[in-house]
């Protein structure tokens, strides 16, 4: 049975609408998701802050040698919790779906309310790391609030554009199981393409091309611009919200055609 | 409103939808019930086909069928999983559902705070769930345990939570597959009783199991599946527990 663009349409829509009013499961949810990720351990959630500072701590020493990028470990720090906070949010959205195959086959929850789920449990944890994110600078750069606004007005554009995009990998991922490997390679590739520890030097050619054409640039730029240079990065804020509106419309489209038939594959 | 299901001539048929992989071809079919037409990638089951029947207030029905006959199928569509892709159906009431005893269960965490999760994922209120809090757990006789982790807990443990929760807030309409013929004969003997206490508060249950006793003790109408279609719908003389 093919759908109408209306009823593609009306579908999402009840779909989304449903998802955000069911917001106490999808927070209750979240919360003890976390809570199982670090239950047995003394430190907690505060492994994730460990995590992250051993992370950029370990790139700022192999990459910063003779490095010629101005507050190299900040423009790293900061480079780093960007990319961690999206590449873990793909990662763990393609599965999703086949993951929750329990609860989609067994329950009336909306798909959203996984998506929300996941989408809460990334800021839960992105706001953990994102406090050694802020110690760090605080120790490196020490910007100032306007600073620190204009790169959380870039982080709030990330945050937004999250449940679009879990929506479209999770469902990938459901109808395409192969997605997961694809995904995990090109996200371990991408860590190295994406200028995360590197810049490009206005000389043309591969590198300058990985650096334009590659949309995570931009969502890089947009938070570590303001803290590394003191810059609202405008071209790259309206480039970032171009693309999240695009991915919230697919988003939308997808899920209105295929809610239905995925718990028939999943 | 009265509470009331109704279906007429309600089918279910969907497109087998062979996950995109780079996988070799399996040419296995697929574990499930119902009839298989097409070949290659256009392949359809037809899970239920024309299945019409009518519960009201009371009723008690025993679905019956051997494994694929649809039975599971029927009672997701009656939840509300599935919906149906030909005929109609129409149910008025509030839906509970009992398929998988762990399902929405978290083994990490406590009896009490799956019973908060558990409520949150029926719809319920955080009023709702603390003031039936009480009731879930003398029903379901765990004592301390409720605040032990869930997945410390037996099958019988387990089961007498779940049907603790799905029935304390007395659903309009209550569906069950199988797994209540599982547990000690005392829960089943207390299952049993609130089952009837639920129907008789106007409510009503729909079981699928292959136990012809417990078909027989708990329901008032039975509907009996074959390949997806109805090969019986009629009263059962009544037998309480």
């Amino acid at each position: 049975m093919r759908m109408t663009l209306q009823e593609v349409f009306k579908g999402a829509l009840a779909e989304i609408a449903s998802g955000f009013r069911r917001y106490p499961v999808w927070v209750a949810l979240a919360r003890e998701s976390i809570g199982d990720q670090h239950r047995r351990t003394t430190l907690g959630p505060l492994w994730l802050v460990l995590n992250y500072f051993l992370f950029a701590g370990a790139f700022v020493v192999v990459f910063g040698h003779r490095n010629e990028i101005e507050n190299f470990p900040a423009y790293v720090a900061t480079g780093l919790y960007v990319w961690l906070l999206m590449s873990e949010t793909i990662n763990m959205a393609v599965p999703l779906f086949r993951r929750e195959a329990n609860y989609i086959k067994g329950t009336t929850l909306p798909l959203f309310v996984y998506v929300m789920r996941l989408a809460m449990q990334t800021v839960i944890r992105g706001a953990y790391s994102g406090a050694g994110w802020i110690v760090l600078m605080l120790f490196l750069v020490q910007p100032s609030l306007e600073q620190w606004l204009m790169a959380f007005a870039g982080l709030a554009v990330i945050v937004l554009a999250l449940p679009a995009v879990i929506t479209i990998f999770a469902l990938l991922g459901a109808f395409f199981p192969d997605f997961e490997f694809i995904t995990g390679n090109l996200v371990r590739v991408g860590m190295f393409l994406t200028p995360i520890f590197w810049i490009h030097g206005n000389d043309g050619g591969l590198r300058q091309m990985l650096y334009e054409y590659n949309p995570f640039t931009h969502f890089l730029a947009i938070v570590r611009q303001p803290i590394i240079s003191g810059e609202l990065p405008v071209m790259e804020l309206v480039l970032c919200l171009g693309i999240s509106a695009f991915a919230w419309v697919l988003a939308f489209f997808l899920l209105g055609a295929l809610r239905k038939k995925v718990v028939f594959v999943v | 409103m009265t509470v009331s299901i109704k279906a007429q001539s309600v089918g279910l048929r969907y497109r087998i939808l062979r996950p995109l992989t780079l996988r070799p071809k399996d040419k296995r079919l697929l574990k499930t019930g119902g009839t298989i037409s097409g070949s290659g990638r256009r392949q359809h089951v037809q899970a239920l086909e024309d299945v019409s029947f009518e519960l009201s207030a009371g009723d008690r029905l025993g679905l019956v069928g051997a494994n694929g006959a649809g039975k599971t199928t029927l009672l997701k569509m009656l939840y509300g999983i599935m919906e149906p892709t030909s005929g109609s159906l129409s149910i008025s009431g509030r839906v509970d559902a009992l398929f998988n005893i762990n399902l929405g269960f978290r083994p990490e965490a406590t009896g009490r705070r799956n019973i908060e999760l558990r409520g949150l994922i029926n719809g319920w209120t955080r009023q709702q769930i603390e003031e039936a809090m009480p009731e879930i757990i003398e029903f379901s006789e765990l004592g301390d345990f409720i605040d032990m982790p869930f997945k410390s807990y037996s099958q019988g443990m387990a089961a007498r939570l779940a049907f603790s929760v799905a029935t304390t807030l007395t659903p309009e309409i209550l569906l069950m597959d199988e797994w209540i013929g599982a547990g000690d004969a005392a829960f089943q003997k207390k299952a049993g009783e609130r089952m009837n206490a639920l129907t008789g508060q106007a409510g009503i249950v729909v079981l699928a199991s292959h136990n012809d006793k417990l078909i027989r003790r708990v329901c008032n109408k039975v509907l009996v599946l074959e390949k997806g279609r109805v090969k019986k719908f009629a009263p059962l003389e009544k037998k309480r527990a």
